[in-house]
């Protein structure tokens, strides 16, 4: 290897100009300035790129991240929207030799709080031996009584395990937290892993970086080492708090990775003691849980905190053992601080161990003399909370900051075993790239460890946190800080792993579709429902648009009523429009129309659709291909409120629209060409002909309701509507009648806009739906297909195009009213056949005590 | 004294329900002084599973599901138990108060310190400092421990007014204190409240008791009822229960069904259904001297 001065190490300009904060411990640079051991490479590599093209490269990178819909935040929760993720360029480098170090400690301490949980919930000898202060758990809220006595599977206690460091001004790293109920940011720490080192693919490979892969691998492997039976080929699920919940994002791009099935609890019941898997196909047994939410909303009977999430019985099937989950139900009891100021002790009592990786020094209030010394030393201390429930860190911390010293002080006497002291630790800063140069901000790394046969395998890098300040970290990852990469650089080569299974394993063949669960082939349905109303909508403004800016005065059009009885339908402009006398009085639409449109509290308007396409896709994100969520997230983007709404003109309206029409039929094409016909497709499909059948028989009946209305130009909106104009005058060249138009747009079985084509395939789907082979008769939902596809191939439609020119609009109007109401049954048949499997649950009431005295 | 129990508890739902998980604590438990012999869980309609326990207090307690469309559920214990009368210790010779408080944090005999978890808040029942200053009027300095909190049983059994319609199951002690009303369930866990707002450690026992028909009438079939008391540990003296809805020192008449911190460690039915509709609930409780 050639030794480097420190000039060919630091060409770069933009790391030239990198000036570290005085007296504190800088990552990337020494006290004399120069790159620390393992940032040579870096240096190096990253000299030889120009800050426009680093800046140009992030840039790039950036809209990676955003096109991903990287964001965390509650989905379709107006108030608390989703943030973007915010990660930095520049990760952080460790040479690894360090590391190992840390990895160490951070595996013994993993397999400490393994032996803690369970000796805690068993024989609680560390009481008995005065090792812990008997009402440190006694008091603990989270030491829930129906979780002792579990033995779980292979007496593993603790599969997932996370560690808050910081390294401090002596250079040491030190732990600031434990997490141990269900960790969150792997899903950030692979994404920021994906974006860096594909913006930076050369410097990533030069300095030989270690891979995360392996981590995802121990993790796999460890999940399926814990099913019960040890069966071949387990069935694993990620259950998930869903859409609405912060980690939703985190959790279905992890159950996308990892190869496992999202599930929220009502996607699961307990049946004769085991945990079943809702699905189009009936119940399947479940054999791992890979636990998010935490271990108190997970079984209503008996964790009371929620009555109404959670899976009924899950606990006891934990302890029957006919489930495994990670973590067991309770793990979290020792991510609370109080352990912190015991854990050296715990150390040598469980593993006869001095702990390799020390914790910020941690006083307990509810110690006496602990207490004593933090009241003397408040100042040089931070205050945090003893007991800590996942999750809820917030409002606690915000009381913290409000109080004053003595209300401190009074708290700390009034309640002294609800608090404990840490030592401040000064933390370490690295460079954060800001407006195109470097700036030294706070870290903490966040790194993970898993289970594996012989102890903990820890993951070679992390998550790193970025903040303004070297203040606790009392927020969730989640609190909209910045965040790093963290690599581990190798002196030699790297080898290269990939998730993968290894060639020497032979795959069954298999075609999925049963295991669908129910709630998720809803959600499909309701996209495709989405999507087919969203293309409707946009179809019809732009036909209105077309029209309100050509040169023709709009009032004298002849399609007028029929465009604005249309918009009123989909609820996009005022009733008041389609009257005579009112419109009037109504702001002129030309200048009124894209105020409404975008008008996201109006429910009908584009955007109120747009945003409703955007959350049923959302739901599903897991399910659809990453090409097909970037469009979806791309028509969503294009209709976010920006300043421009303002001015939003019609010629600007019509060039959304525009995209908009070519972006849904970029994701149709995906659905057509790439989309496995399983029942994934199926119920997307169903949603998508369903509406697209309301939406032919609006149209055709704003069209049609008036005979007296009926005339080329309106025949003429109405294909272009439909998309159907080409083939019409493909046909019948420009000679517009009415027989012909009905022909093409109700019962042409060959267009596929025709709603005799969606009627053909909604008999289809049904027909296909998996359901009972024994039972002798149709079901409803097929009756009711069969039905509506009759109705249909009976029409007479020179007879009734005859009537019509005679004034006789009725019988038309009636035929496709009939079908209107016919379309919804169908929709509820299939709902309550597939869709809803049971009620909600309810708690039974409670039995007084009242003695009859 | 050797009595047959048979506590019923039937629930009828207004639309059939496919689904329904329980955990029942209906298994009279053994004691020094209590044996239980031929207990029978039956259920109806007939459950999938069902499983039996020792939970984290030493209670029995069954988890039983039913995975029938069914239009209601009836649960039927029946046990025969045997008790032995209570050898109360002399009140006047038992510790005084401070000196079991100022123990329990320090000495870790098992039974100590058994007794020592139980000094502490529970899901139902905090401790405050308006429920110390009641419960002080009874202990006063260095006054035997034993005859402090039969004091405090008497005057909770006063000054409390006995009202099934003033509370429910889910009515915080807070409001019962302040109100001054409640039913057995409720006056337990104010005495606990009391007990461990002082440092003292208190639990809560759930059972039967026994009732007299009124002079000159026949006993009734299904009168007696689900009845909760408290005890507290009295160091040397062990646990001693107190009824301050009766105001008795247990003996006899009071079968003990389970214990633990409050009510919600040892509710006897608890139970979660699948369906939309309403539901009832109906109890009868037995309890037969076998010499009658």
């Amino acid at each position: 290897m050639t030794v480097l001065t420190s000039a060919d190490a630091r060409r770069s300009s933009f790391l030239d100009d990198y000036v570290p904060l005085p007296g504190v411990y800088d990552e990337l640079l020494d006290a004399q300035g120069e790159p620390r051991p393992g940032w040579r490479t870096f240096c190096r590599q990253l000299g030889e790129l120009a800050t426009g093209e680093f800046g140009r490269r992030w840039d790039q990178a950036q809209n990676l991240l955003h096109e991903n819909g990287i964001a965390f935040g509650a989905y379709g929760d107006s108030e608390n929207p989703l943030r973007p993720w915010v990660v930095d360029p520049l990760p952080l480098l460790i040479a690894a030799d360090q590391w190992q170090r840390v990895a160490a400690g951070l595996a013994q301490r993993a397999r400490l709080l393994d032996r803690l949980l369970a000796d805690l919930y068993g024989p609680q000898t560390l009481i008995t031996r005065r090792v812990l202060p008997a009402d440190l758990i006694y008091r603990h809220p989270g030491f829930l009584r129906v979780y002792h006595g579990q033995r779980p599977v292979g007496n593993r206690f603790l599969s997932c395990y996370a560690a808050d460091l910081a390294r401090g001004s002596d250079g040491h790293w030190w732990v600031l937290a434990d997490r141990s109920e269900a960790p969150s940011g792997l899903g950030f720490a692979l994404e920021n892993r994906i974006v860096v080192s594909r913006m930076l693919p050369d410097v990533f490979h030069r300095c030989q970086v270690e891979r995360l892969a392996p981590h995802f691998i121990a993790l796999q492997q460890m999940l399926a080492e814990s099913a019960p039976q040890h069966r071949d080929n387990p069935r694993i699920v990620l259950l998930s708090q869903g859409p609405g919940t912060p980690n939703y994002f985190e959790d279905a791009y992890l159950a996308r990775y990892l190869g496992y099935t999202l599930v929220e609890a009502g996607d699961l019941a307990v049946r004769n003691g085991q945990v079943m898997l809702k699905t189009l196909g009936g119940l399947l047994p479940v054999d791992v849980i890979f636990r998010r939410p935490n271990s108190e909303h997970c079984d209503p009977l008996e964790l009371s905190a929620d009555a109404f999430s959670g899976i009924v019985g899950l606990l006891q099937s934990a302890r029957e053992r006919t489930v495994a989950l990670a973590n067991v139900l309770g793990a979290g009891l020792v991510e609370s601080p109080v352990f912190m100021a015991y854990l050296p002790a715990c150390c040598q009592e469980l593993l006869r161990e001095d702990l390799l990786l020390p914790n910020v020094p941690t006083w307990w209030c509810g110690d006496p003399a602990s207490k004593h010394y933090v009241l003397d030393h408040l100042d040089e201390l931070t205050i945090r909370r003893a007991y800590r429930n996942r999750g809820q860190d917030l409002p606690f911390h915000r009381q913290l900051q409000a109080w004053s010293k003595d209300e401190l002080v009074a708290a700390i006497q009034k309640a002294p075993h609800a608090f404990v002291a840490q030592q401040h630790i000064e933390r370490s800063t690295a460079p954060v790239w800001s407006d195109g140069g470097l700036k030294p901000q706070r870290i903490a790394l966040r790194s993970y460890a898993v289970a594996a046969p012989d102890g903990f395998e820890v993951m070679q890098g992390g998550l790193v946190r970025v903040s303004q300040s070297s203040r606790p970290l009392d927020m969730s990852i989640l609190s909209g800080e910045g965040s790093k990469d963290a690599w581990i650089v190798s002196p030699q080569p790297v080898s290269q792993i990939s998730l993968l299974p290894t060639q020497s394993q032979t795959v069954e063949l298999r075609r999925s579709g049963a295991e669908l669960p129910s709630r998720v082939a809803d959600n499909l349905y309701w996209l495709g429902r989405h999507i087919e109303r969203s293309e409707a909508a946009a179809r019809l403004l732009r036909t209105t648009i077309l029209r309100l800016t050509s040169e023709t005065e709009f009032e004298l059009l002849p399609e007028l009523p029929m465009l604005l009885r249309a918009l009123v339908e989909q609820g996009q402009i005022e009733p008041g429009y389609v009257v005579q006398g009112i419109r009037v009085l109504l702001p002129d639409l030309r200048r009124s129309l894209p105020g409404t449109v975008l008008d996201e509290h109006q429910v009908g308007s584009l955007r109120f659709t747009v945003s409703q396409l955007f959350r049923a896709a959302t739901l599903v994100r897991d399910r659809i291909s990453t090409d097909s969520w970037r469009i979806i997230s791309r028509i969503d983007q294009q209709f976010r409120p920006w300043p421009r709404y303002a001015g939003v003109d019609l010629t600007d309206l019509l060039t959304m629209l525009d995209q908009m029409i070519i972006d849904l039929a970029a994701f149709s094409g995906i659905v057509m060409e790439s989309m496995t016909r399983t029942h994934t497709w199926r119920f997307l499909d169903l949603g998508r002909r369903l509406e697209r059948a309301l939406q032919v028989i609006c149209l055709a009946r704003s069209a049609l309701e008036h005979a007296n209305e009926l005339s080329g130009p309106v025949l003429e909106a109405l294909l272009e509507m439909a998309d159907s104009l080409m083939t019409y005058r493909g046909r019948y060249l420009a000679n517009l009648q009415l027989g012909p138009v009905i022909d093409l747009l109700l019962t042409d079985d060959t267009n596929p806009r025709s709603l005799a084509y969606q009627l053909v395939l909604l008999a289809d789907h049904v027909e296909r739906l998996p359901r009972n082979q024994t039972q002798p008769l149709l079901a409803l939902d097929q009756r009711l297909a069969i039905g509506l596809l009759h109705d249909i191939r009976m029409i007479d439609v020179p007879m009734l195009a005859d009537l019509h020119a005679r004034g006789q609009s009725a019988p038309l109007v009636e035929l496709l009213t009939v079908l209107e109401e016919r379309l919804p049954k169908l929709s509820d048949a299939i709902n309550h056949q597939y869709l809803i499997h049971a009620g909600p649950a309810q708690q039974l009431t409670e039995i007084r005590l009242e003695p009859s005295t | 004294m050797k009595y047959r129990i048979t506590h019923l508890t039937q629930y009828g739902y207004s639309t059939a329900t496919p689904v329904c998980h329980n955990l029942v604590h209906l298994t009279p438990r053994q004691t020094a002084r209590q044996r239980c012999r031929d207990f029978v869980l039956e259920i109806s309609p007939d459950p999938a599973h069902v499983t039996a326990r020792q939970d984290y207090f030493g209670n029995q307690s069954s988890y039983f599901s039913i995975h029938q469309s069914h239009a209601g559920l009836c649960v039927t214990a029946r046990s025969l138990v045997t008790l032995l009368p209570v050898d109360l210790p002399d009140a006047d010779k038992s510790p005084g108060w401070e000196s079991i408080r100022d123990e329990l944090p320090s000495v870790r005999a098992p039974e100590w310190l058994d007794a020592y978890q139980f000094a502490f808040d529970s899901p139902c029942v905090k401790s405050s400092a308006e429920l110390a200053e009641y419960a002080s009027e009874s202990f006063l300095p260095q006054r035997p421990i034993l005859r402090a909190v039969a004091d405090l049983n008497r005057r909770i059994h006063q000054d409390f007014r006995y009202d099934p319609q003033a509370t429910s199951v889910t009515t915080p002690i807070q409001e019962v204190f302040q109100h001054r009303h409640g039913v057995c369930q409720d006056f337990a866990h104010v005495a606990i409240g009391c007990l461990r707002s002082l440092g003292l450690a208190a639990r809560y026992v759930s059972g039967y008791l026994r009732t007299l028909p009124p002079p000159g009438q026949a006993r009734m079939v299904g009168a007696d009822a689900s009845h909760a008391w408290f005890a507290v540990y009295a160091g040397s003296s062990g646990w001693v229960d107190l009824d301050p809805t009766n105001q008795l020192l247990v003996d006899t008449d009071h079968i003990t069904l389970a214990w633990g911190r409050d009510y919600s460690d040892v509710a006897p039915v608890r139970g979660v259904f699948v369906g939309a509709g309403t539901h009832s609930v109906t109890v009868s409780v037995d309890v037969l001297p076998e010499d009658e």
